[in-house]
């Protein structure tokens, strides 16, 4: 009975256990996370700015150089697109912001609880990032390979 | 010695979910930067070959940048190089962050993580400070655009 070993085969569970948000990391995540909360607060400040123009600059402004007026099926398109671009940017932003806060919060209490759900944030916040990412770089492909068919096309 | 050991039970430790968490953290943000210096470098390369006509071809389309040409392409040249820089240092962050992270939690090794960690906040600061600067650009050219 005494001669029996423990196992020494570890569990997933245990493989984490050896790195700890001590001093040094803490404050670098409160860091991280103060900072990730200026940019989110910039990017929705950004964003009420580009509706604000959208909606009430439009109407004054000139296009090319020979002052013709928007008109209003260019201003209806400015608008939608300002809309869009305001709430792809609120909701990518509205992760970072939820990181900064629960991480901090989770530093601060020291819970982990916390911490994993503000850790969860930046995972989501960079996964939304990857996915636009690869549809950008889908439809630049897209785009070159139209346009490489059609130089092709041309050349016949 | 006692006093260590009470010092790592008192700590925060990252537990199975967190190490999770980080793991798909650092796989995305990895995937990010990498993507940015390819990128970064496309655009380099581009500038590099063609910078001079398409500062011409800019200079010709909009009226306002008409001086362009004539300010000499030292200014144009240094601007977009600071900017190459300032852009490959935070995919770099980026980049430092994902693999030192990922090394951490697959060695258990609290320094990289550390190091990890101070990697993230580098690139959340130069982040934070080119976005209150390009908000500040657009707070003032929305004043000038009521204004005029």
């Amino acid at each position: 009975m005494e001669d029996q070993q423990i196992p020494s085969a570890s569990s997933p569970l245990d493989n984490f256990f050896n790195i700890s948000f001590d001093d040094a990391v803490r404050s670098q995540v409160r860091g991280a996370a103060s900072w990730a909360k200026i940019c989110a607060l910039c990017a929705f400040i950004g964003a009420g700015v580009g509706l604000i123009v959208a909606f009430f600059g439009v109407s004054g402004a000139t296009v090319g150089t020979e002052n013709i007026r928007v008109n209003s099926f260019a201003r209806v398109g400015m608008i939608l697109g300002a809309l869009i671009s305001a709430a792809i940017s609120v909701f990518i932003n509205y992760w970072l912001y939820r990181f900064a806060t629960s991480t901090t919060k989770g530093m601060d209490a020291m819970d982990s609880v916390k911490t994993n759900e503000g850790l969860n944030s930046l995972r989501t916040y960079f996964r939304i990032l990857g996915v636009i990412l690869i549809i950008v770089l889908s439809l630049f492909a897209l785009g070159v390979l139209i346009g490489l068919l059609s130089l092709g096309m041309g050349g016949r | 010695m006692e006093n260590n050991q009470q010092e790592s039970l008192l700590q925060m430790h990252v537990d199975y979910d967190g190490g999770n968490i980080l793991r798909e953290t650092v796989r995305w943000s990895r995937f990010l930067s990498i993507v940015g210096i390819i990128a970064i470098a496309f655009f380099a390369l581009i500038f590099a070959v063609a910078g001079s006509a398409m500062l011409a071809a800019f200079s010709s389309l909009s009226p306002g940048l008409e001086g362009l040409a004539s300010m000499g392409g030292v200014i144009v040249i240094v601007f977009c190089l600071v900017a190459f820089a300032i852009a490959g240092y935070i995919v770099f962050m980026l980049y430092r962050f994902s693999t030192l992270t990922r090394k951490a939690i697959d060695h258990q090794d609290q320094g990289l993580f550390a190091e990890g960690m101070k990697c993230l906040k580098i690139y959340f600061v130069i982040n934070g400070v080119l976005a209150v600067l390009s908000l500040l650009f657009n707070l003032l050219s929305i004043t000038k655009l009521f204004h005029s």
